[in-house]
């Protein structure tokens, strides 16, 4: 099991700022490219899965 | 925690025993992480903490949850907040308790748990693991080799499906 351990020294707390309009629209036009290939390579997946009919 | 969670890319996690490491010894709890609600409130001294949780916990739009080991589940281990912005998780705060800071800390793990968990959330949400938060600048480089995060612009971070489906299967083992 790897866990991931924080430096002993280092405190990991995070605060996030709200994002703006435009950050959020890039941000989603990064993560509609990401999902668009794993659906692809999901579907590629399933298709050679599939039995091949001789 | 037993329950059988089926996630996307084929991915199935069934047992989910996340754990952290008691600094000292070496010994591995198993945790758990359960919602609070407003009921809840009570379970945090405001003064143990150094983000304001009570208000996080009034604010409907966002889910607080809190990590505790499965033994000693009226001790909290750490805080995490998060907004569901429907296509992908947003994090707001994260904190480990003050007893898990500075160089005195008990348990080692107590964030990455809750990372996990959080984009395990965006996982079983459909939104195939997208995380989104800020982060310090001087960890930035930290995220990205520890949670395989991505860095976006100045602070800001995400995690995709990949890096979120690597830290699920770190810390809930199948």
């Amino acid at each position: 099991m790897g866990l991931i351990k924080e430096p002993k020294n280092i405190d990991l707390s995070t605060m996030s700022e709200p994002w703006s309009d435009e950050e959020l629209k890039d941000f989603r036009l990064i993560m509609q490219k990401i999902k668009l290939k794993n659906s692809r390579r999901k579907s590629a997946i399933k298709k050679s899965k599939q039995p091949k009919h001789v | 925690m037993t329950k059988k969670i089926k996630i996307g890319l084929d991915f199935e996690v069934d047992k989910l025993t996340n754990s952290i490491e008691n600094l000292a010894t070496g010994e591995v709890f198993d945790t758990e992480i359960v919602r609070l609600s407003e009921s809840g409130v009570t379970q945090i001294k405001k003064n143990d903490w150094q983000f304001n949780w009570h208000k996080e916990i009034k604010d409907q739009s966002k889910e607080v949850y809190k990590l505790t080991t499965v033994n000693n589940p009226t001790i909290i281990q750490g805080l995490l907040s998060i907004e569901d912005k429907k296509d992908h998780i947003f994090m707001h705060l994260i904190e480990s308790s003050k007893f898990n800071k500075g160089k005195g800390k008990v348990y080692l793990g107590v964030p990455g748990n809750l990372i996990a968990f959080a984009c395990k959330v965006s996982v079983d949400k459909g939104y195939q693991g997208f995380l989104a938060f800020d982060a310090k600048s001087s960890l930035i480089k930290h995220y990205e080799q520890t949670l395989f995060a991505t860095h976006f612009r100045n602070r800001r971070m995400f995690i995709e499906t990949s890096a979120a489906l690597r830290l699920i299967s770190q810390y809930f083992k199948s």
